[in-house]
């Protein structure tokens, strides 16, 4: 059985096919896992740095330092208003016995994350949503300077939209940016509807 | 037996409504679908044109509609907006060669070197995206229309083949 004979432009189209599925590969393997707790976009967002001269002391004998608490404060995470008839913001406080200051060894699964080595912040409040202390900022130490991080949460997206996509539009940035695979997916739905109804529907010689 | 075709009365009062309208609808559907930047999406822009051409056919009957939007223009918009949407992902893969999010591309050659980044990004998702669903919607429910009045036609003519 011999193969079929192939033209060349046959054969052009074969090579663009299988280059174009080198590439998507090569892009499909550097997609972090959907929902992957440990990737750079889910992890934590960045907040600030200080200097670290006697402030690891502090964090190591489990107090946080004024200097970091009076930062956090002022970014904004406090409980209450920010400003004159200002919205109430609800993040907890930093109080005395609200929170918890422990060592994380690089590598170790805590919470479900792989840390990077250094202190997390852990946060107890009374409410139902905080019923045990809460992984909320990570302090990480690195040539002389402390780098606070604050874990993701949901309102990451409300946070950074305009700073990662560039739209003055949340939703639009959601429906098409942040959540562009659901929407590609909705609307091959309605194309395929209209093909059903195409071949469901109409008869020889209605084009 | 000559099959009986159903006429129409005519109304002077719709028609010309139908008429005026026709345009404006269509140019509020285009506002709609193409002002992402307020509240305007891809999904309720093609909903409106497609509106317009209902109203359209409705009023005046599908011969007459189809002049409106032949069925090589619906078959033509239909596939080129999933070709648009998928066209713009696609090209941000290739440009940034890694992608967790849709349009995720550090560098847009040539669109950037113009207007920037946040411009580039602002037409990709205003434009492209917006354009390309609004597109696949109208000529899908078009087409799901035009459909359906030719089934009720050809059952008034008796099944005849």
């Amino acid at each position: 059985m011999s193969l079929p004979t192939m033209k060349p432009l046959t054969y052009a189209g074969l090579i663009t096919a299988i280059l174009l599925i080198a590439v998507s590969l090569y892009a499909v393997e550097d997609i972090p896992a959907f929902g992957d707790e440990n990737s750079a976009v889910n992890k934590y967002i960045k907040l600030f740095n200080v200097n670290a001269d006697g402030l690891v002391e502090d964090l190591n004998a489990g107090v946080l330092p004024a200097e970091i608490k009076n930062k956090i404060e002022k970014m904004g995470f406090i409980k209450g208003p920010t400003c004159e008839g200002c919205q109430d913001e609800n993040y907890p406080t930093l109080e005395e016995g609200n929170y918890e200051i422990k060592w994380i060894e690089k590598g170790s699964l805590e919470g479900g994350r792989m840390s990077e080595g250094g202190w997390d912040v852990l946060i107890k409040e009374g409410e139902i949503y905080y019923n045990e202390f809460q992984q909320y900022y990570f302090i990480k130490e690195s040539d002389g300077n402390l780098t606070v991080y604050r874990y993701n949460w949901p309102v990451r997206v409300m946070e950074k939209t305009e700073e990662e996509t560039f739209m003055i539009n949340a939703v639009t940035s959601g429906l098409a940016d942040y959540r562009g695979y659901d929407t590609m997916g909705e609307e091959t739905v309605i194309l395929t509807g209209a093909i059903g109804v195409i071949l469901l529907l109409r008869r020889r010689g209605r084009l | 037996m000559t099959p009986v075709r159903k006429t129409y009365k005519r109304n002077v009062i719709i028609e010309v409504t139908t008429n005026l309208m026709f345009p404006l609808i269509l140019l509020f559907g285009l506002y709609v679908m193409i002002g992402t930047g307020g509240t305007g999406g891809g999904f309720q822009g093609g909903t409106i044109l497609a509106s317009a051409y209902i109203l359209y056919i409705t009023v005046f009957g599908h011969e007459k509609g189809r002049e409106k939007m032949p069925e090589s223009v619906n078959a033509l918009f239909k596939s080129l907006g999933l070709f648009l949407y998928n066209g713009a992902g696609w090209i941000c893969v290739l440009f940034s060669l890694a992608t967790a999010q849709w349009l995720n591309m550090p560098a847009f050659w040539p669109v950037t070197d113009f207007v920037g980044v946040a411009g580039a990004r602002s037409f990709l998702v205003g434009y492209m995206v917006s354009v390309g669903i609004g597109l696949t919607v109208m000529a899908a429910f078009v087409s799901q229309y035009f459909d359906l009045a030719w089934k009720e036609d050809d059952e008034m003519e008796g099944g005849e083949e």
